[in-house]
């Protein structure tokens, strides 16, 4: 196993303009400016081994694209070093484009009015994939997904799920050693996102590529990351798998149940009844995150039974989802 | 990696081109109505130029048909722009959206990426209409045609073309910087319409700034003058082609700057 | 209250431009060298006539006509093709629909505020120096008052004209070919690049019978009128007052017809 990715204490500031309020305001703003730098990532470093899967977590803002940019070399670092495969990403960004690819969940990078054999077909010059390599990748997407009713098609008559399931496609096509994904699965029904999430998996398995997910749907961690790094105000959090990370919350156990009428309407009663508990539903289940440490979980069931009818319950560790969003809120100590 | 060198980019090019080219015939009503309105362009071009010099019968010192000469001669050097560089309009639009940013991950080059994507087979009208009133205004001049003229006027016409792509990548490169920049490349482009006037027309102050800063003149009115007055060539005439390329080498140089500072929209 | 609606839309509006002091320098100076070469060429042109008044105008009347017509083009310019065609394509038209107002008023008024900072900084700076630079050769009395009210028309007549040439981007989506159709069809047939005064008298006739004159031509006669014959005003006005009320009719009753259309088929 070798490193990959190096980063070591990098820093990327901004220049950003105070905008005035109101008419009066903008017309100040014509005349004289008011700046006011912004720290979007603070002394972050990590190293990835080629291989891994790394989810890259955080809350919206907390600076995880400004990251991935400077490992794509798209920005220049203010401070701290950071060497992708031995390069550095902003001096050597074509060299560096070689070796990687990157997936945007709702900006394809394919060309817009070509079928996806004949986005594939240019990618092929573009990057110089030699004849057997493109034949040998294009074997094993047929083996893993069903493309045939994809490559003829041109990419703006697709659906989003096709359209970002052919981006990643197309990211792997030249075997890059590092793909950046980047909310693949925004905005995809459940069946989609599953195929996709097999489809990464595979890859990753066949080509030993390294990939580094952000994403906010805990599914796509679950079913990808072993390890997580998890950032907010450009800071970082934590860096470890996620079975250590739930070490932190053993005590808390999820109380999911089923009561009479509308999940939601009820759970929104619920919160109302425990607010000092985290209150979550879905379609199925209402979830109650209980902290056995302070609580008791028959004596909260105890409680909700006396105002609800309860149909059926289940008791489970905590999410992951849970625990990254304690961490948002909370942070870890 | 091999080397990427001319051939490497000629190929994809060609290959995207092939690709465009068959694609927008699935858009057969856009392409007829685009069509349809560059030609109303080119007929209003023609009867403005008409109606105005209907009235005269020189303008300081240049006859109708030397007029049209010019006239001509924009037309065809600013073909090449409107064909290959088209994409240069939307550019505003992807670095606002932030969609620009899928320019930055490929291993060729960016400028070469980003104009290659759009083909703008209209631009191809304009050059029809350009050659026919140039060798229209070459046989009522009585202009000799020799192969060394048919030459020297290919290489002043290509480029001359160079100076309207320098002028559009450096307006349209403008996004980077400022927010609204529509209005520095529809101003670029709005000055094209003057290209076809003799620059003698201008006082010494804005002769010197249509040379030098905005270089409209060296679109038709220098190096016409290789054909037009071949007796009275001056050196600028002569100097056309270095500048041309000149030009163009400073605004792919702008262009490219704007493009490696860009860092995207977004978190 | 019903006007403070489309009055926070003009306010949006002019906050919204405000944003963008950059391209308020490009747009002043731009003009400015519009404007120059406009200058230069004109007067080659008269200084070649050898007469001072080509057509009934004078050099000044002319430099005059045509550096307004553009001041006025700029402050006219609402790019609505270009915002409802986008608008369509990119389905953003469904949320406008939505919204408690018509939406051909809203989409004026969503621009409104652009007039406003248009007119103080470029309208008005290049009225005042065009004043000064042809030495009070605009008559200051009465004829400004009829300029005003035939420009409040011409601005309806020409926002008509837009909207019904935008609502054909619901069966198209050719937008650039419709919109440079329309714009060189205005810009010629108005008056805006040549004064209808220099046309042949043919196609002069024709054209007095088009709507497009009402928009340039119309106000800038009026303006360089300095001693009116109530009858020849009543004309110019009562012609556009006839034009704004059948574009509006018109551009109302096509775009109900094609959204039913559309809505009927679901597109």
């Amino acid at each position: 196993m070798s490193e990959i990715i190096k980063i070591k204490n990098v820093i990327k500031e901004f220049k950003v303009l105070n905008r005035r309020e109101g008419l009066k305001g903008s017309l100040k703003d014509l005349f004289s400016r008011d700046y006011k730098i912004v720290r979007a990532v603070d002394n972050i470093s990590m190293n990835i081994e080629q291989g891994e899967i790394v989810g890259y977590l955080g809350p919206n803002g907390a600076g995880k694209s400004t990251t991935i940019k400077m490992m794509t070399g798209v920005l220049e670092p203010t401070s701290g070093e950071i060497l992708v495969d031995g390069n550095i990403p902003y001096q050597n960004r074509t060299k560096n484009a070689q070796k990687i690819g990157v997936v945007f969940g709702q900006r394809s990078q394919l060309w817009w009015a070509l079928p996806l054999v004949e986005s594939f077909k240019l990618l092929k010059d573009i990057y110089q994939i030699p004849d057997a390599e493109y034949d040998g990748m294009l074997k094993l997407y047929q083996s893993l997904v069903d493309i045939g009713p994809l490559l003829h098609k041109a990419v703006r008559q697709m659906s989003l799920g096709q359209r970002t399931l052919s981006d990643i496609l197309a990211a792997f096509l030249h075997n890059p050693k590092i793909v950046f994904l980047d909310e693949p699965t925004i905005g995809l029904d459940v069946s989609m996102k599953a195929k996709i999430r097999t489809l990464i998996h595979a890859l990753n398995k066949e080509k030993k590529t390294t990939v580094i997910l952000t994403t906010h749907d805990m599914g796509d961690v679950d079913a990808l990351c072993q390890r997580i790094v998890i950032i907010d105000k450009g800071k970082m959090l934590y860096d470890n798998d996620i079975e250590h990370l739930k070490g932190f919350f053993g005590s808390y156990r999820t109380l999911k149940i089923r009561v009479e009428g509308d999940l939601k309407a009820q759970a929104d009663i619920i919160r109302r009844e425990v607010p000092d508990f985290s209150v979550s539903a879905d379609d199925e289940w209402i979830s109650v995150l209980v902290d056995e440490d302070k609580n008791k979980v028959i004596d909260v069931l105890g409680l909700l039974q006396k105002t609800h009818k309860i149909r059926d319950m289940q008791l489970e560790e905590i999410s992951t989802e849970e625990v990254i969003k304690k961490i948002y809120e909370e942070g870890v100590q | 990696m091999k080397r990427k060198g001319f051939i490497f980019y000629l190929r994809i090019y060609c290959k995207i081109l092939a690709q465009d080219l068959k694609s927008k015939m699935s858009y057969r009503a856009d392409f007829i109505i685009s069509t349809i309105g560059m030609i109303f362009t080119n007929i209003s071009g023609f009867v403005s130029f008409w109606i105005l010099f209907r009235n005269f019968p020189s303008i300081n010192g240049w006859s109708y048909y030397e007029m049209l000469f010019l006239y001509g001669f924009s037309l065809v050097s600013l073909t090449p722009v409107q064909c290959f560089f088209d994409n240069n309009w939307s550019l505003r639009q992807n670095v606002y959206s932030g969609d620009f940013i899928k320019y930055c991950f490929r291993p060729i080059n960016m400028f070469f990426y980003y104009q290659s994507e759009v083909f703008d087979i209209k631009g191809l009208g304009q050059l029809a209409f350009g050659i026919g009133t140039l060798i229209y205004s070459w046989a009522k001049i009585g202009l000799a045609f020799t192969p060394l003229m048919l030459l020297k006027m290919i290489v002043f016409l290509l480029t001359a073309s160079l100076i309207m792509i320098a002028l559009q990548n450096a307006a349209a490169a403008t996004c980077f910087w400022i927010q609204n920049s529509f209005y520095v490349l529809d101003l670029a482009f709005r000055f094209r319409d003057y290209a076809k006037y003799p620059v003698t027309i201008f006082s010494p102050i804005f002769r010197f700034i249509f040379t030098f800063v905005m270089p409209i003149a060296f679109i038709a009115y220098y190096p016409s003058l290789v054909i037009l007055r071949p007796h009275e060539i001056p050196l600028l005439s002569w100097l056309s082609p270095v500048i041309g390329i000149l030009f163009f080498w400073a605004s792919y140089k702008i262009w490219m700057h704007g493009a490696m500072k860009y860092s995207g929209t977004g978190s | 209250m019903k006007l403070k609606k489309y009055l926070t839309l003009t306010r949006a509006g002019i906050i919204e431009a405000l944003q963008f002091r950059l391209s308020f320098l490009v747009m002043v100076v731009g003009n400015m060298l519009y404007l120059i070469v406009v200058y230069f060429l004109w007067k080659a042109i008269y200084a070649s006539a050898g007469t001072d008044v080509v057509n009934g105008m004078t050099f000044t009347d002319t430099l005059i006509y045509l550096v307004l017509a553009t001041a006025l083009f700029n402050f006219m310019e609402m790019y609505t093709v270009w915002e409802i065609g986008r608008n369509i394509q990119s389905g953003k038209i469904v949320l406008d629909l939505l919204k408690p107002m018509e939406y051909r008023k809203y989409l004026f008024w969503s621009y409104s505020g652009s007039f406003v900072t248009q007119f103080f900084l470029t309208f008005l700076p290049t009225f005042i120096a065009v004043a000064f630079v042809t030495h009070g050769a605009i008559h200051m009395g009465l004829n400004l008052l009829y300029f005003v009210i035939s420009v409040v028309l011409a601005v309806s007549i020409n926002y008509s004209i837009d909207f019904l040439v935008g609502t054909i981007c619901l069966y198209t989506e050719s937008i650039w070919g419709i919109n440079i159709m329309k714009q060189v069809i205005v810009l010629l047939l108005s008056g805006a690049t040549i004064p209808l005064a220099f046309f042949p008298e043919p196609l002069k006739t024709i054209v007095g019978y088009l709507p497009f004159q009402s928009i340039y031509n119309a106000p800038l006669s009026i303006l360089l009128d300095s001693a009116p014959q109530p009858h020849t005003l009543l004309v110019t006005l009562g012609t556009q007052l006839l034009w704004c009320v059948v574009m509006i009719i018109l551009s109302k009753l096509f775009w109900k017809a094609s959204l039913k259309q559309i809505t009927v088929n679901g597109g």
